[in-house]
């Protein structure tokens, strides 16, 4: 028999405010527990809520970028249930009329496109975080999470595989990070997700039951927790047996998702209108504002890059894909004249050392302006490629300025023919052999010459005149 | 109100109800339920549903960190509390 | 010299006259509050401070409007250091770090903080009966309920200990006790004043107000109350008026309106007779009375007996026993704690209102009573609207008689409900309402009701303060007729 997947996703996004949703509280990740909980993250008697405005801007530039509607009334609701890190015994989140509604984002899967629907975007608050594993039979709660804002991403069952649940994410955390709404930093939460799988026969119309898999923060666990889960249905309705609706937690030591019963009973959240909190109404004037000081998103960037820079679009897809790479793009071009030789070198032996350490280029000790520096050292022909390299490795190691790398090792090319002259000169009157069996016709050996000049001259020859000059001593 | 109902929303509650005084419960919860039944009389039919008396819009506060670490009197307060965190139960998930 | 029965006016007079010091006025206040220990009234007292803040102003007189006035709070408000409870075991240890923006408005107009009052468990109850802490006394007569759920503050104010207290009052909290311990006591318009610090029993019902002896004081304390406040966003930025400035306005012209639909003939022939006598006092006083309809206003109960107990069911979720107030003893477990923590915390009422609130927000259910509640609520609101195009104010009795013996409501929850039948639409709409004292029905008191259209608190003033200004009933107290 065979078998088709559903799956949607729910995105949890914190929004980089500096304070939380309704508090003065500070959202600083990392902080030493409770200190950053206000009396209204506490929930105590008495307190009341009070929005922060600028989290309905970030969600607002979210809703323009994914082409979806803005509600300018928006309203929240309260969703009622217990647990030690929700203080209130209430989640104050957007049921009824959510800020963001109806857009949709694209995806590249194996070289084709998809888009794929956006339900709703909705403000709420994050819960606190409750510490299982610290002390003997006891949870720790710590409550400056508590409060912060989350924009949640809620798409529509339209996504087919585990794979493609990957890109769909990647493809937000893209966004959240142009956007400048998100530092996307998932391993300190920035981003979570609640992926609802379901699986149907293929040709059947209506879906079936689904389960939902809680909080899986990294893309990796994702994609994991997502076939695990299609191969557990499938065994199930293999077997005659009927998916539960349920909510299942996974485990990534064990590579399994298992039910998560405590959750299941109580699953009637009551939600009603904050009386609280009065609609909140974005202004057409803010709404404009907004717009008009949207940021260019990686779609536009790259066609910029191809059509305006004439990078190649391999190039420009790997340059715009990350809000890092862009920027450390646009900086280090603005300092030299060779865009192009900057994207050479930011999609080559840039990357290769990002790769190698697993970082982002905003964590790396090479800034735009030193980078930009080194791509104008090797165009005005101060130094060759080759030296370049140990340049940039230089860097890496302890963010020297280039010039002054050059000048205190001697890297300065040398461009002095007469002087290459003499040094080629000298390498052919060693090597007779070799010189007799190029003429012979093995042109490989042009290689060794070149290769001899520069090593004579610790790579620093200009490797276009010393082609030249060995093409002429050599015929 | 059957017992099942009240067994659920007590629940959803966290109030346990003495089983002497569960009948009397669900009897007076079927009175209020049956009186607030009244409501059936009006004709709310495109009535747009008024869940604040003021109907205005929300003041709003801007983007600025104004809370005082809080910590030791909050703790102070909690019914069990170590210096860093408050104290529950261990929750086994 | 005694400050008993004595207005905030004549108090203030004589202490600038130096007939008698703040500090004698605070020693006068707890000797009273020992002697009158049967009214059961306070939960907690705020003696030392209390003494401490009065040799202060002894040492720094100032003329700030309740400079020494000693006020009476209810146990409702959060008070920076001082126990609050809410008249429940669940808060019974509950020091709260921060105090209510109503408390601290108050005490920066100088007044003095004596304590704190008993209340109904979270407001809900009509006759102080639900307290965690006990039955407050009325104190005009033994075994007779102050009313709820602010009894506390008003018994204190009907027995001359403090001249005026706070309130709240979310279906006629401060209105119905004001009736039945025969005192004057106003509900401002929803949003008049802020909520933050005040322990919220229905968030959209909820509001603070004046309790004291007379509508002058009512407005005297009102004026202190009040504030923008950035803290609560349902709190108006309404231009705050001086509620004293029209007391003396000449009511000849002005419009009473009297609702058709109110069904009197269930009431006692007394209380008809007393609630009559009234509003003929404001005819000779020139107002004129016209007939107006507000056909929704027998849904008023059971609308409110639907929205107040939703919000109240998660309002109250907070009480978990994880971060503050009581904990159940050694809980086995997360679930133990939650369900033993508030089982004992809460009392009966708050657990038949916390039911009842599930039931109507739970799924299948939420349309048929909450939404229809919040429905029937705009048509409330909407009756008072139009009728407000024609009168300036509206009057009704404001309880169905006078004060009830303790226990005497018997053990049918409906029956206490229906005490706020007249008082509950004001809360409902977000109107401004108050009791005043308009007659005695053996030896008892006896309030009516004058409700006023949004934000004008200041014709309702007006209209009591006419009314007082010819009128003894709010001098009558338990000791007789003051002098």
């Amino acid at each position: 028999m065979s078998w088709e997947t559903v799956i949607g996703l729910e995105i949890h996004v914190q929004l980089s405010t500096k304070s939380k949703l309704f508090s003065g509280g500070s959202t600083e990740f990392g902080a030493e527990s409770n200190t950053h909980v206000d009396l209204i993250d506490m929930g105590l008697p008495g307190v009341l809520p009070v929005a922060n405005r600028e989290a309905f801007y970030k969600a607002i530039r979210f809703g323009l970028a994914i082409g979806a509607e803005i509600n300018q009334t928006s309203t929240f609701d309260r969703k009622n249930y217990f647990y030690p890190d929700l203080p209130k015994g209430y989640q104050i989140t957007q049921m009824t009329k959510p800020i963001v509604e109806k857009g949709s984002i694209k995806i590249v899967i194996d070289n084709e496109e998809k888009v794929i629907n956006i339900t709703r975007a909705h403000l709420e608050e994050d819960a606190g975080k409750s510490i299982h594993d610290l002390f003997e039979g006891e949870t720790g709660v710590d409550l400056n999470r508590a409060g912060t804002p989350l924009l949640e991403i809620v798409s529509e069952p339209e996504i087919s595989s585990a794979k493609e649940a990957v890109a769909y994410f990647k493809a937000i955390r893209q966004l959240v990070t142009f956007l400048d709404i998100c530092d996307g930093n998932m391993a300190e939460g920035s981003m979570r997700c609640d992926v609802n799988v379901s699986i149907k026969k293929t040709n059947e119309s209506e879906l079936g039951t689904r389960a939902e898999l809680k909080n899986i923060n990294s893309f990796k666990f994702i994609e994991k927790a997502i076939n695990y889960e299609i191969d557990r249905q499938i065994r199930v309705l293999e077997n005659g047996e009927s998916v539960v609706q349920e909510t299942r937690l996974y485990d990534s030591e064990k590579n399994e998702t298992r039910s998560m019963r405590s959750k299941e009973e109580a699953n009637d959240y009551r939600y009603f209108p904050c009386p609280d909190l009065l609609p909140v109404v974005i202004s057409d004037d803010e709404l404009k504002e907004i717009i008009s000081n949207l940021p260019e998103l990686p779609e536009e960037k790259e066609k910029k890059y191809i059509s305006e820079i004439g990078l190649e679009e391999s190039e420009a897809k790997i340059i715009s894909s990350s809000k890092t790479m862009a920027n450390m793009f646009e900086q280090a071009s603005s300092k030299t004249n060779d865009a192009k030789l900057v994207a050479r070198w930011l999609v080559g032996d840039v990357s290769a050392l990002l790769n190698k350490e697993n970082i982002e280029i905003d964590e790396s000790n090479l800034s735009a302006e030193n980078f930009g520096k080194l791509i104008e050292r090797i165009s005005d022909n101060t130094i060759s490629g080759k030296i370049a390299k140990s340049v940039l490795e230089e860097i890496w190691e302890n963010g020297s300025d280039v010039d002054e790398i050059i000048e205190s090792k001697g890297l300065v090319q040398i461009q002095d023919e007469s002087l290459l002259e003499e040094i080629a000169n000298k390498i052919i009157k060693s090597n007779p052999e070799q010189v007799l069996a190029y003429k012979g016709g093995k042109d490989k050996l042009f290689g060794f010459f070149v290769g001899q000049v520069m090593k004579e001259t610790q790579g620093k020859a200009n490797p276009k005149s010393v082609n030249k000059i060995l093409k002429k001593l050599l015929s | 109100m059957d017992k099942k109902t009240v067994t659920t929303i007590s629940y959803l509650s966290r109030l346990k109800i003495d089983a002497e005084k569960e009948d009397k419960i669900i009897n007076d919860l079927d009175n209020i339920i049956a009186f607030v039944d009244q409501l059936n009389d009006a004709d709310t039919n495109n009535i747009e549903p008024l869940s604040n008396p003021l109907e205005k819009t929300a003041k709003t506060r801007k983007d600025d960190v104004t809370a005082k670490n809080l910590k030791k009197e909050l703790l102070e307060i909690a019914p069990s509390s170590n210096e860093d965190y408050f104290l529950v139960p261990r929750v086994v998930e | 010299m005694t400050i008993k029965y004595k207005s905030i006016k004549e108090i203030k007079k004589m202490i600038s006259n130096k007939e008698i010091s703040n500090v004698e006025i605070v020693n006068e206040v707890f000797k009273n509050i020992t002697e009158n220990e049967h009214l059961n009234a306070f939960i907690t007292l705020n003696e030392e401070d209390s003494i401490k803040k009065a040799l202060y102003l002894d040492n720094n007189p100032s003329d700030l409007a309740l400079s020494g006035i000693p006020v009476a709070q209810k146990d409702l408000f959060c008070t920076k250091g001082l126990r609050t409870t809410c008249g429940s075991n669940i808060l019974n240890n509950f020091i709260p770090p921060y105090s209510a923006t109503v408390i601290e408005n108050l005490e920066s107009a100088g007044c003095i903080s004596v304590g704190k009052t008993n209340m109904d468990e979270f407001a809900m109850g009509s006759s102080n009966e639900t307290s965690f802490f006990g039955n407050v006394q009325n104190p005009w007569g033994e075994n007779l309920v102050p009313g709820g759920s602010s009894g506390g503050s008003a018994a204190v104010v009907a027995a001359g200990i403090v001249p005026a207290a706070s309130g709240t009052d979310t279906g006629g909290s401060i209105r119905q006790p004001a009736s039945l311990c025969g005192i004057t006591g106003l509900k401002p318009t929803y949003g008049r004043i802020s909520r933050w610090g005040m322990i919220a029993f229905a968030s959209s019902l909820d509001q603070a107000g004046p309790m004291a002896r007379s509508a002058e004081d009512c407005a005297i304390i009102l004026n202190e109350m009040c504030s923008h406040d950035e803290k609560d966003t349902t709190s108006l930025n309404e231009n705050i008026p001086n509620f004293q400035k029209h007391l003396n306005e000449s009511l000849k012209g002005k419009k009473i309106g009297i609702v058709k639909d109110l069904d009197l003939s269930s009431l006692d022939n007394e209380v008809v007779k007393v609630y009559e006598e009234s509003l003929n006092e404001f005819t000779s006083l020139g107002a004129e009375l016209v007939d107006i309809t507000l056909p929704n206003l027998s849904l008023s109960v059971p609308t409110y007996y639907v929205i107040a107990p939703a919000e109240c069911s998660s309002n109250l979720s907070r009480f978990d026993g994880v971060k503050f107030g009581r904990r159940s003893e050694n809980p086995k477990n997360l679930e133990e704690l939650y369900v033993q923590t508030r089982s004992e915390g809460f009392g009966d009422e708050v657990k038949r209102r916390i039911l009842i609130g599930s039931y109507v927000l739970s799924a299948g259910y939420y349309d048929a009573y909450y939404k229809k509640a919040q429905q029937v609520r705009r048509l409330i609101k909407n009756d008072f609207d139009s009728a407000f195009t024609k009168v300036d104010v509206i009057m009704t009795p404001t309880t169905r008689g006078t004060a009830f013996e303790m226990g005497s409501k018997g053990s049918d929850p409906i029956q206490m409900y229906l005490e706020d039948l007249f008082t509950i639409s004001a809360n409902l709409a977000g109107l401004p309402a108050m009791s005043l004292p308009n007659g005695n029905i053996d030896n008892k008191p006896l309030g009516l009701q004058i409700i006023g259209n949004f934000l004008d608190e200041s014709s309702i003033l007006n209209f009591a303060h006419m009314y007082q200004n010819v009128t003894n009933w709010h001098m009558h107290t338990p000791d007789g007729l003051r002098k």
